[in-house]
């Protein structure tokens, strides 16, 4: 078995136009070892039964694809199905991709592990593999995050790893993400970055791609034996764009699948004030890829605005800029306030607690069921379970502890 | 010639090391950087290192980092930094400038790159993009300016060759692992990668990041073609930014001059 179908990136990263290597200097190294390594282990027997093993009977895969009656019914047309990566250890898909980081690293006798974090949900799955390795460990977190968070940074803590609070430009995803690749600048021999979504230079976007795409391939069988055919769409929310990048990428090829990533529309796409560049961006380089970005005439990267930590990121992973162009997947922006609608709707329809990522594609399901056919089969990505965000949802709501 | 393969030329010839100093444009004001240029100048500096500001400088440790900041509150762009080199140039035609920064705001003004002319900027160095890829590709051409590229401590043997050839102007020896401002230099290490370059290529091989004290900037100018001073005095520009006494960097700027010579 091998872990990817496509031909896409090419010799030198990229995807079209979009992806690349663009870092200091003192980093090629480091890339061109970890594509090296990982280009010969990903048709090395050992190491793929050795990531399957771990996916079972450590992250509890494969997650179910539910049929959701009541959203169904609420709905009133289609079936909704949800594939439930909430369900895997450590509450999101993250963990599928930290797994298979963490084989690499072990490969490559790397002793220290470094990670940027939005959400918590990345921090936590790696500080959960880096605790189950032994190995030393460092997340980076804006500080506006460790705030919104805070349940994950005490998580990340409880695990042994040592959280590192970013102050710099907007105190977010984007900043923590400077300031862990400046950690791999100056640490370069001994420490193993693990990228949380599809995104920086090449490979790591193909890596994290490859790790998640057991999801996708999930779908397609359970597709099969649930309800006999392909799905009409998959819907899944895109910041990294690691999720949708997981259960978009088996489907690439086939054709009658819809393949819809929902961006952060914040205040809405049209106040500027959000985090949804495919769809109010333009190409740009930004952490080492060349992909839709958030940047005004100077290219200076603007600041971003979304409820939802993790997906409050002003680019998005280079892939998904090539499957816009070709027109293989659509990506459309649900607002703040659509979001946290659906957070309550799926809670009290479904008894899931979607985390407030998963919640911006749940929202994009009420235009979506009305356009498709009442026929239709869609399946949502339930990227990630909810319990970090109560905090954040009990604040706008004015409830107080 | 190119003004800045000219003067390194120049400063070769005469058995002589080039001291770069580097300040980031607009920090913090335009007006001052101007000024600073000058003191710069005045001090025995002989290539000047304007730092393009950019919202994400992944290569930089917290001193320039928050020099980038400020200038970004000032809104500095990339236009307003050659209007002030034209500026510079009225008064000062002889030393070179090198604009330094991120590809994203030089593919953004890529119009205004295509544009410098004879009397402007004369290489332009780009952190983010490896050295054996070519600016060309990304629209940086102009006979006018030539490019360096950098060469680190974690660069292998076969890429030192590719990058070095694809440097015009000089080549940026990074001294550490390490983002800008960092410390802990292993001068042995340094000298040995600078001779590795030197055999695959002519071009002046500088010396930079993490170079703050004289007898550094005395060891290492002995084993390279000169060097990059950066943090240390992006700091004593933001200590005096207020009252605008840069006496302190000028002294600092002759002493390394002397430590070099
Ligand atoms: C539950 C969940 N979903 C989605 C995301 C967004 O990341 P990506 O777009 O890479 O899937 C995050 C990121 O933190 C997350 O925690």
């Amino acid at each position: 078995m091998t872990f990817s179908n496509s031909n896409f990136p090419d010799k030198e990263g990229f995807y079209g136009e979009y992806g690349g290597k663009f870092v200091p200097e003192t980093l090629m190294y480091a890339l061109e070892e970890l594509e090296n390594t990982y280009n010969k282990l990903k048709d090395n027997k050992d190491f793929i039964d050795e990531f399957y093993k771990d996916l079972s009977h450590f992250v509890g895969r494969p997650s179910p694809l539910y049929f959701a009656q009541r959203l169904t019914d609420h709905y009133k047309s289609g079936s909704i199905w949800l594939k439930r990566e909430d369900l895997n250890h450590t509450g999101a898909h993250k963990i599928n991709n930290t797994v298979g980081q963490i084989l690499l690293a072990k490969y490559m006798g790397k002793k220290r592990i470094i990670a940027e974090t939005g959400a918590g949900q990345h921090g936590v799955a790696t500080a959960t593999v880096a605790a189950r390795l032994g190995l030393e460990c460092h997340i980076y977190m804006g500080a506006e995050d460790v705030r919104r968070q805070s349940l994950n940074v005490y998580r990340i803590k409880l695990l042994g790893a040592n959280v590192h609070p970013v102050d710099s430009g907007s105190a977010t995803l984007k900043d923590a993400l400077n300031e862990a690749l400046r950690d791999w600048v100056t640490n370069v021999e001994d420490t193993y970055y693990i990228i949380g979504s599809v995104t920086g230079p090449h490979p790591y976007p193909m890596i994290v791609r490859d790790f998640n795409s057991v999801v996708g391939k999930e779908v397609i069988e359970q597709s099969k034996d649930l309800f006999g055919k392909m799905p009409d769409a998959v819907v899944a929310c895109v910041g990294g764009g690691s999720n949708a990048m997981g259960i978009f990428h088996p489907f690439i090829d086939i054709k009658e699948t819809r393949l819809i990533g929902v961006e952060a529309g914040g205040e809405g796409v049209s106040t500027g004030e959000h985090a949804a560049p495919l769809n109010d961006g333009t190409p740009g380089v930004l952490h080492g890829a060349r992909s839709y970005l958030m940047q005004d005439e100077s290219g200076q990267v603007k600041d971003t605005k979304s409820v939802s930590a993790g997906l409050d990121y002003p680019g998005v992973g280079p892939e998904h800029s090539w499957l816009k162009d070709i027109g293989r997947a659509e990506y459309v922006a649900v607002s703040d306030d659509d979001a946290l609608k659906a957070f309550h709707e799926v809670t009290e329809l479904e008894g899931i607690m979607p985390a407030l990522e998963t919640a911006h594609a749940f929202a994009y399901l009420e235009p979506l069921m009305k356009e498709l056919d009442s026929s239709a089969n869609v399946v949502v990505n339930v990227s990630g379970r909810g319990d970090k965000d109560i905090n954040t949802v009990a604040e706008i709501d004015g409830i107080e502890f | 010639m190119n003004r800045l393969t000219s003067k390194l030329q120049n400063l070769k010839e005469n058995k002589k090391k080039a001291l770069v100093a580097y300040l980031v444009a607009g920090d913090p004001d335009l007006d001052t950087t101007l000024d600073l240029m000058h003191l710069f100048v005045d001090s025995g500096v002989d290539v000047i290192e304007i730092g393009v500001p950019f919202t994400d400088p992944i290569a930089e440790g917290p001193t320039i980092q928050k020099a980038h900041d400020r200038a970004l509150k000032n809104n500095i762009s990339l236009k307003m930094i050659l209007e002030l080199v034209d500026k510079f140039r009225e008064t000062n035609t002889e030393t070179p400038i090198v604009l330094m920064g991120y590809l994203n705001t030089f593919i953004s003004h890529i119009d205004l790159v295509q544009s410098i002319g004879e009397n402007s900027a004369d290489s332009i160095l780009v952190v983010d993009v490896p050295g054996e890829l070519n600016l060309q590709t990304y629209g940086i051409t102009n006979p006018n300016i030539n490019t360096i590229s950098l060469i680190s401590p974690t660069t292998k043997d076969d890429r030192v060759e590719s990058i070095a050839k694809n440097s015009t102007g000089f080549i940026y020896y990074v001294t550490l692992r390490g983002v800008t401002g960092s410390s802990n230099l292993n001068i042995e290490e340094i000298k040995n990668n600078i001779q590795k370059i030197q055999q695959y290529s002519d071009a002046p091989t500088m010396a930079g990041f993490g170079i703050k004290s004289v007898e550094d900037a005395s060891t290492l100018a002995a084993c390279s073609d000169g060097i990059v001073i950066g943090s240390s005095i992006v700091e004593m520009i933001a200590d005096e930014s207020k009252t605008k006494e840069f006496g302190r960097i000028g002294e600092y700027l002759r002493e390394m001059k002397t430590a070099i010579s």
